[in-house]
């Protein structure tokens, strides 16, 4: 760690390594393909190198670590909707994105339909639920990675299934 | 009306159960990352310098022009002194006057 402080990128290169899982897997719930997942996560890190001396050694590096990672998903989420959803593969090649292996596409019919439900929810909303229902956080640790306050966490959090609920309803 | 809502919920929460133990196999991504994630710190840094240089170069750009003018002003002004008082040695001092050749 204080190689890395010092702006040694190997020092730093060895901190991700440790660490790379914890971002993969918050990350791969929230990105839309295996090139966007490489570029939220290489986005949190080299966020994480350049913001290393305002990490305060009170709590541990990887909450530090996943705080950045929600904010960045989320950055993403808000991106996305901004651009339209499929691009092609000629379009990410000469954007510069390597098309990587695709993540293991889901089996599970009822878990594509919950996907494609998800994906059509507010990144707001898309993020409460995430960390709540899929990665399993409380409110109060919700309500730590964004900065929203509990009771916003929950109000969203209750909006969110209410959407959810009624697109799945609508879906065959 | 209530009931269908409660089941609703409840088929939610199965969905959500079943997302949680379904988490992505990341390994194939997570592959060399390291590697990757060295090589666009070294970009970014080498990005970071030369755009420093730049705004380096435009913040002196205006203490550089003033300091050419104050070059330029000064050498004009001990050229032109040097010639006046070439001029006025030679038309006084007639020892002076033959060695500037007048």
């Amino acid at each position: 760690m204080a190689d890395a402080l010092a702006g040694s990128g190997d020092a730093f290169a060895e901190l991700a390594a440790r660490h790379k899982s914890r971002v993969f897997g918050i990350a791969s719930r929230f990105a839309h393909n295996a090139a966007e997942l490489e570029d939220i996560c290489q986005d949190v890190f080299i966020q994480a190198f350049v913001k290393l001396r305002q990490y305060r050694h009170d709590s541990p590096f990887e909450h530090w670590l996943v705080r950045i990672t929600t904010h960045k998903c989320y950055d993403y989420l808000r991106k996305r909707r901004h651009r339209a959803d499929h691009i092609s593969v000629e379009a990410m090649l000469e954007s510069g994105h390597e098309p990587h292996a695709a993540p293991a596409p889901v089996a599970d019919p009822d878990l594509e339909r919950l996907h494609a439900a998800l994906a059509q929810l507010s990144p707001k909303e898309r993020l409460v639920i995430t960390l709540l229902e899929l990665e399993d956080r409380s409110v109060q640790e919700v309500a730590g990675l964004t900065g929203w306050s509990a009771a916003n966490v929950k109000v969203r959090a209750f909006r969110a299934r209410a959407v959810l609920r009624k697109i799945l309803e609508k879906s065959p | 009306m209530n009931d269908s809502s409660n089941d609703s919920s409840s088929q939610l929460d199965a969905l959500f159960a079943r997302a949680r133990a379904h988490r992505p196999d990341t390994s194939r991504a997570e592959y060399g990352f390291e590697t990757r994630l060295l090589a666009r710190l070294r970009e970014s840094r080498a990005s970071v310098t030369a755009s420093l240089w730049s705004i380096m170069a435009w913040r002196l750009a205006p203490f550089f022009a003033v300091a050419v003018l104050t070059l330029a002003v000064w050498q004009e002004k001990s050229s032109s002194d040097a010639a006046d008082a070439a001029a006025v040695v030679g038309l006084d001092n007639p020892v002076a006057g033959e060695i500037w050749g007048n």
